[in-house]
């Protein structure tokens, strides 16, 4: 560090040499060398794969040759993708399901986190009772729901005729209108409690001491909770809203399960559909172009929970 | 640009229409169960005149005291199969075993709906198990990439010509066979006597036509309130083109010209008149009448077995093995359900598939076949050349291609028939002489490597777009035969 001095002999400000990147790199070698090995395993299991899915999507691959025979197409897979109808029947399914589960599974799981906030007799049941849907096998969850709404003898529909709400039996799962939504709430009913788990941890950093001098300053409890408890809880918010925005644009096991897509495609979205193509019809090729679009768009929602994440951790530094 | 050329596919036409002649014709050389003279009194006159020693007949391809390693992918039992069928799988292995000690045999069961698209996940990371028994409809895919090797029944002590020469045409690819057939099957009408009594049909004949089955289903549908036809038409399951093709081919459609004396598949017949008239027939079902099961479109058989067995479906198409799929179902029911199942098994009919308004009855030439891969797309590069002989052998032998067959299709290898346990079978499997009589009517699917593509995606979705109203009838032919165009062309998504 040198002292410079200003015009008329005036001491500068101390300038700080910012040391070069190489030369920071080099001070903190032995911190690199720490984390190697995972870098190195991450090049493998994410780089690589990553890479060969780009390179992929520039090649044909039809179904009578191996795929070492692949054919140099350029940008033709990208260029059939946004033309197809198909596409965009998807990507609106995609963007429908995110945004439904997404926003309905987050009130839900911060309404639920909120009534279990307070201390009640049989809280901790219904709290344990509450988590069943995000712990049991989402395999297992997709079959049964399928039979609950099965459209000749799934038992929502009986209780429903039963009850005399309708007339017969619902058609649930295989009607083009009807089964993204039911799909969404089976959806929302996995999802949920994760987001309740969630506020419930962000819960418990609210302060105490600022809820209690809140009600001695006679706020009622929505005011309490709009002006104390809500901002305390926007950061968690924001990361639980991302993670479940991720989970469900690259949702798959319910929607496979219980329609595979169908009908008409009508329940497709990006993952079964990208599934489709590579498993049932070989064109790995147009999969890896659908797979690199939404690769861009998960990476732009991962940079925003990143973004989350620094935000919140400032937040805490900040005196 | 076109994959296949005009001579590569005028070939394979003529391979394919030999195909369709031989398993029809009266002269098959050398064949030590003659065809020519099929009917189900000649299958019971040939039942337990042979005997065979299996472990003597492998010895002899790989050594009874052969030390070596195998990996073995077959299509398992699955929900929809009786007990019977378990039964047997589990003893095949305890033979094998038995019989070959010193082979460490590492065998996986996948589902006829799971097994194609695992098998191809695993090839493409050279990860494929040495020996695999595929779907009659696979072969030719992976044949045709080079992931299999030659493979004939001379190369493991049997003769090409005791196997039925539709189910040979199904493994060969540019004149070469790369496998042998396990088993081969065809299906039938299983109906309700009693339903059908009860909405005032004859309870003893079944519907003669397609426009029968149309309108016994809406007479069933409307006097009963039942389902009058189980309709399947599910995506990604092989059920649905196992019952909708023989519907299309009796209408006198097709995907291509598969159910010609000599197809090329050189021309698109989906949107054809006659396969529109089929697909007309399902949407009258489906959407008119609304006489089938609603759940349609996500059912597989499986769905509807219980459905059949609880009263509630006039008729399906299956194979013989659901009247012991529905013995095994009835011991598992209870109280007032036991005696319902009861009825129902009691009524349950079989008859021949109904034929389209010219009189042409056509059933799937169904079954499947066992294949060795080339060492390059096995895990660990190598493959147990003997080991991989001796499994094979096992599961193509009279005595086991039978038995593996026992309650829902017939043997691969034809001198199954003349066994001790076909006469067994014909005294123990009801409605058996009925399938296989069925099986002079049977179409193989096309020899194409995009055939697993258009039978378990194009044309469900051909009849999920119709039945979902997403689609007319015109719209949904017309889609489903340009998809075909493209992919057979190299392109389409």
């Amino acid at each position: 560090m040198t002292i410079l001095e200003g015009p008329a002999g005036a001491p500068r400000k101390p300038v700080i040499r910012q040391p070069g990147l190489l030369s920071q790199m080099w001070t903190a070698r032995a911190d690199y060398l720490y984390v190697l090995p995972a870098i190195v395993v991450m090049l493998i299991v994410i780089a690589y794969p990553v890479y060969y899915t780009i390179d992929l999507s520039f090649f044909k691959t039809p179904p009578g040759l191996q795929l070492r025979d692949k054919i140099f197409v350029g940008t033709e897979n990208y260029t059939a993708i946004l033309s197809s109808e198909v596409f965009w029947k998807v990507t609106l399914n995609t963007v429908i399901w995110t945004v439904a589960s997404t926003l309905i599974a987050f009130v839900l799981g911060y309404a639920s986190a909120l009534a279990l906030h307070r201390d009640f007799a049989g809280r901790a049941v219904l709290r344990a009772i509450l988590i069943i849907p995000w712990v049991i096998s989402a395999v297992a969850a997709s079959y049964i729901w399928k039979w609950m709404y099965h459209s000749d003898f799934g038992i929502i529909g009986a209780v429903m005729v039963q009850l005399g709400l309708v007339d017969r039996q619902p058609n649930f799962i295989d009607n083009v209108h009807t089964v993204l939504p039911s799909l969404i709430v089976v959806n929302i009913w996995r999802e949920f409690p994760f987001a309740m788990i969630m506020i419930m941890a962000g819960l418990q950093t609210v302060p105490e001491q600022l809820l209690r001098a809140a009600r001695v300053d006679g706020a009622s409890a929505w005011q309490r909770f709009w002006h104390v408890t809500f901002p305390y809880l926007s950061g968690v918010s924001t990361v639980t809203i991302l993670l479940l925005a991720v989970a469900n644009f690259n949702s798959f096991i319910v929607p496979w399960i219980t329609t595979s897509g169908g009908p008409s495609n009508a329940s497709h979205i990006w993952i079964t559909h990208i599934y489709e193509l590579a498993f049932g019809r070989q064109r790995w090729g147009v999969a890896a172009a659908y797979s690199v679009l939404l690769f861009i768009i998960v990476m732009s929602l991962g940079y925003f929970y990143v973004r989350a994440l620094s935000s919140n951790e400032r937040k805490e530094d900040s005196p | 640009m076109r994959n296949y050329p005009l001579g590569r596919a005028l070939a394979r036409g003529a391979v394919v229409s030999a195909l369709a002649v031989s398993m029809l014709n009266t002269s098959v050389h050398a064949q030590s169960v003659d065809l020519s003279k099929w009917s189900p009194e000649y299958v019971r006159s040939i039942a337990g005149t042979e005997e065979y020693d299996t472990a003597k007949e492998c010895g002899a391809v790989t050594p009874l005291d052969y030390k070596g390693k195998l990996t073995f992918w077959y299509q398992g039992v699955f929900e929809g199969d009786p007990d019977l069928l378990r039964q047997y799988y589990k003893e095949f292995f305890e033979a094998f075993r038995a019989t070959y000690p010193n082979i460490d045999l590492q065998e996986q069961a996948l589902t006829y709906n799971d097994l194609l698209d695992k098998f191809r996940t695993a090839l493409l990371g050279n990860a494929g198990p040495m020996v695999v028994r595929l779907q009659i409809l696979g072969g030719v895919e992976f044949a045709s990439k080079g992931y299999l090797q030659e493979l004939s029944p001379e190369d493991v002590g049997w003769k090409s010509e005791d196997f039925w020469p539709g189910a040979m045409k199904s493994v060969m690819w540019e004149g070469k066979a790369y496998g042998i057939p396990t088993n081969n099957e065809t299906m039938a009408l299983i109906w309700n006597a009693d339903i059908f009594e009860r909405a005032g049909l004859d309870p003893e004949t079944p519907p003669a036509t397609w426009d029968d089955v149309v309108a016994y289903s809406k007479q069933i549908h409307d006097k009963l309130g039942v389902s009058g036809y189980g309709l399947v038409a599910r995506k990604n399951a092989g059920n649905t083109p196992y019952r909708f093709m023989p519907q299309l081919w009796a209408y006198g459609g097709g995907v291509f010209d598969e159910a010609d004396p000599s197809p090329t598949y050189g021309e698109v017949r989906l949107d054809s008149d006659a396969s529109k008239a089929a697909l007309q027939a399902s949407y009258d079902m489906y959407v008119r009448d609304q006489s089938v099961p609603v759940s349609a479109l996500t059912n597989q058989q499986a769905d509807n077995q219980p459905l059949f067995l609880a009263g509630q479906l006039g008729m399906m198409i299956s194979h013989p093995s659901d009247y012991n799929v529905m013995l095994d179902l009835q011991a598992k029911a209870t109280g007032s359900d036991k005696e319902k199942a009861q009825t129902v098994i009691d009524n349950m009919r079989y008859g021949l598939i109904p034929t389209g308004p010219d009189g042409k009855r056509a059933v799937v030439f169904g079954g499947s076949n066992i294949h060795i891969l080339n060492p390059e797309y096995v895990e660990g590069g190598e493959v147990d050349e003997a080991a991989a002989k001796a499994m094979v052998c096992f599961w193509t032998s009279p005595e086991w291609s039978l038995k593996m067959a026992y309650a829902g299709s017939n043997p691969g290898n034809l001198n199954g028939f003349k066994t001790k346990w076909m006469k067994e079978r014909l005294e123990t499997i009801k409605f058996l002489d009925v399938t296989t009589s069925m099986l002079p009517y049977g179409i193989p699917f096309p020899t194409l490597p995009e055939t697993p593509e258009i039978m378990n995606i194009i044309i469900p979705d051909m009849l999920q777009n119709v039945l979902t109203g997403a689609m007319t009838v015109d719209e949904a032919a017309a889609d489903a035969a340009q998809k075909v165009r493209d992919i057979t062309e190299g392109g389409g998504l």
